[in-house]
């Protein structure tokens, strides 16, 4: 049977697939709540990863195990397993491991820190081998389900790039699970630098704030042409300086991302912004350096490869609108390996990286048949 | 105090002891016990289906540990009922079970009509308000029942520090068990000073148990369960489960003294009925606390009745329901 045929037949089960995990909500609820409230800051992932593991080990997985990077990982042997796919939800929160990480499950939403990034992801991950055992579904292909640490900020997806690196496993295809939106469908990265800009000011030399010289950079940042024929834009996304407002504050930081279609426009206006603080850093008493925190390259599939096509025709059957945006930083490590991958999302959700950061409850089953119906047609077709 | 010594040794666990739920099903089910889990709620709109959720995936579905999941029902007037019976409790209002018997607002009264609307030969009781609900407050709790058949009620307690030195550290229950009913445990009944928290909401118990106890239908529950059990069959029907942490809502101090008080008028009811103490005055039931209005002091009288339900082996519609199974 070739792809499209797969595709067509998988689509004929779609509709009624939501129905059918409906007695898989609790436990799916479940494990959001249960992965959720273990703190996973980034580099902090090792209890929660843990919990993912003996969740694998409980569904009877095989090689339920960390590698050297705490990345979690269990195998669903597939009935041929010549084809490995790997679903995979990053493991990491933006939250400090101190935080109230209390979960509230109402009739219609769940809510607490990191739910939709990326508790539901693994909740996935940890309820899919049930499921699929639930509805009597026996993939030929190997299924790897894998929780890579260290994804966000200064992870800068160390995790998956480690596996992805070190994997002697061939990987045939990556499905990468985010909480939400539901409708989303990522299949493509953009050339992506996060970086840092830090001030210093030697107060014996220099009378100048940190701030002054940071607004004077931030100044200059937004001069910097952006080129909207790739795309390229630059976010600034975090600041924070000083230590009283009774002093000239000595350090002052800057957070931003620069994004583009085209590696070599982020490589240009990363050598602007060198130059920039080479400049600012002549003056006496005053340094000024970029720290970079991640970095992606560009590419991807095309709308027209076979998976996106697949993933399009599977989301449209159960009525879900893909969304237009296709870009995410989440297919750079498979791009870098050459390895087709989409990123889609499970349910809607808000305040993203907020304390109140909730996900709609109803959805939920939607974005896993969604899944389900993506990894049936990858496994007997050919989406790759 | 030898024998607190050895019974801290012996019947004294951490949940994490009992890790191995499978074990704990098969034990379970070679013995053929039926295991209830009663909620009692009063506006709980915001935690009870978090724990609905949990207990019902983790210890139905995943492991079959409890063959019932109740929410007993004190008048709520926000959604509890609707949030715990979208996600598969079985929600009673306590005035609709044993109409005959009236109702009587209280926490307690929930507990009591549980054995009678459940079915289980053990039932665990865990309070619809902590915020860091796990499967481990149940089966932490009954697995010492189901391990041990001397054992007969077993207590929570939330222990687990932080970080572990070999420096000696107290450890004990909060403010109204340090302050109240410690002291008054280590003059009358000194042995139950070896339950941590004696005040804890979270419990497990056998029928057998629970159907010959009276229940106060309000603060002094617990008390009254430890004292009533503890001088018909002594310290060793009891365990302790350390539960590592329990988040909840603070109570503000007022509130703590109307608490003591009605533990107070418990614990003096028994120690009459037990001929610890004689020639007690006529006690008021009002509680005054006071404050400052416009630099005057003025008193507020709370009256606290600490009613008690009697033992529901007592109850004609119980001898009705259960005994012709049972005896």
């Amino acid at each position: 049977m070739d792809g499209a045929q797969e595709v067509f037949r998988q689509l004929a089960r779609m509709p009624g697939l939501a129905a059918e995990l409906e007695p898989y909500r609790e436990m799916l609820l479940a494990n959001v709540v249960m992965v959720g409230e273990i703190p996973a800051p980034t580099f902090g992932e090792e209890a929660r990863v843990g919990f993912i593991k003996q969740r694998f080990t409980e569904c009877g997985l095989q090689s339920c195990s960390s590698d050297e990077v705490g990345n979690g990982m269990g195998i669903m042997p597939g009935t041929r397993g010549d084809k490995t796919i790997v679903v995979s939800a990053h493991a990491d929160t933006p939250f400090a491991a101190n935080d109230n990480h209390s979960f509230t499950i109402e009739p219609g939403i769940i809510s607490g820190p990191g739910v939709a990034d990326n508790s539901l992801g693994l909740a996935v991950l940890a309820t899919l081998p049930t499921v699929l055992e639930g509805l009597g579904i026996k993939l030929q292909s190997d299924l790897l389900l894998l929780a890579p640490t260290r994804s966000l900020e200064q992870g800068d997806q160390q995790g998956i790039r480690f596996f992805l690196s070190n994997s002697t496993i061939p990987i045939t295809t990556g499905i990468v699970v985010e909480g939400c939106p539901l409708g989303r469908l990522h299949y493509r990265s953009m050339a992506s630098l996060g970086g840092m800009i830090s001030c210093h000011v030697d107060r014996k030399l220099c009378r100048l704030s940190a701030i002054e010289i940071l607004n004077s950079l931030i100044s200059q940042l937004r001069q910097i042409e952006l080129c909207p024929q790739t795309n390229t834009a630059l976010v600034l996304g975090s600041i924070r300086g000083g230590a009283t407002y009774k002093l000239p504050a000595r350090t002052a930081h800057l957070r931003f991302q620069l994004r583009s279609d085209a590696d070599d426009k982020v490589n240009a206006i990363n050598r602007q912004i060198l130059n920039m603080l080479d400049e600012a850093a002549k003056t006496k008493g005053v340094s000024a350096y970029l720290e970079v925190i991640a970095r992606t390259r560009s590419g991807g599939l095309d709308g027209s490869h076979p998976l996106v096509i697949a993933a399009r025709k599977i989301m449209h059957s159960i009525g879900v609108q893909a969304k237009a945006l296709i870009y995410s930083s989440t297919i750079s490590p498979y791009l870098e390996h050459d390895i087709p991958a989409v990123c889609l999302g499970v349910s809607n959700g808000d305040n993203l990286n907020y304390a109140d950061e909730y996900i709609e409850i109803e959805p939920m089953l939607t974005g896993l048949a969604q899944i389900i119906g993506l990894l049936l047609c990858i496994d007997g077709g050919d989406c790759a | 105090m030898h024998n607190i010594t050895t019974w801290l040794e012996s019947n004294t666990f951490h949940h994490s002891q009992f890790w191995d739920l499978l074990r704990l099903i098969r034990r379970k089910e070679a013995l053929g016990l039926t295991i209830s889990l009663c909620i009692p709620t009063l506006n709980e709109e915001k935690t009870i289906g978090k724990e609905v959720v949990l207990f019902k995936s983790e210890l139905q579905d995943r492991y079959p540990l409890l063959d019932e999941i109740a929410v007993i029902d004190s008048g709520s007037t926000d959604r509890t009922l609707e949030v715990a019976s979208a996600f598969g409790a079985d929600v009673y209002s306590s005035a609709d079970i044993l109409p005959e018997q009236g109702f009587k607002r209280g926490k307690g009264e929930n507990l009591w009509k549980a054995i009678y609307q459940l079915t289980g030969d053990i039932i665990v009781y865990v309070d619809a308000d902590i915020s860091n609900i796990h499967p481990r407050f149940v089966y932490g709790l009954v697995a010492p029942l189901i391990y041990r058949p001397e054992v007969q009620y077993v207590k929570s307690f939330y222990d687990r520090p932080l970080a572990l030195s070999k420096e000696i550290r107290s450890s004990g229950g909060g403010r109204v068990t340090e302050i109240l009913v410690r002291p008054l445990f280590s003059l009358f009944f000194p042995e139950l000073t070896a339950i941590i928290q004696p005040l804890s909401g979270e419990y497990a118990v056998r029928r057998q148990i629970l159907e010959k106890i009276p229940f106060p239908i309000g603060y002094g529950v617990e008390t009254s369960h430890l004292i009533d059990v503890y001088t018909q069959y002594g310290l060793e029907a009891f365990a302790q489960t350390d539960l590592d942490r329990r988040v909840h809502r603070h109570q503000e101090i007022r509130d703590l003294g109307k608490m003591a008080f009605g533990i107070l008028q418990t614990f003096i009811k028994r120690l009459n009925a037990n001929g610890m103490v004689v020639d007690l005055p006529q006690l008021t039931m009002n509680l005054r606390q006071f404050q400052v209005r416009e630099s005057h002091y003025e008193q507020i009288i709370h009256e606290i009745v600490e009613e008690e339900r009697p033992a529901m082996q007592e109850i004609e519609e119980y001898q009705e329901k259960f005994f012709h199974l049972q005896h």
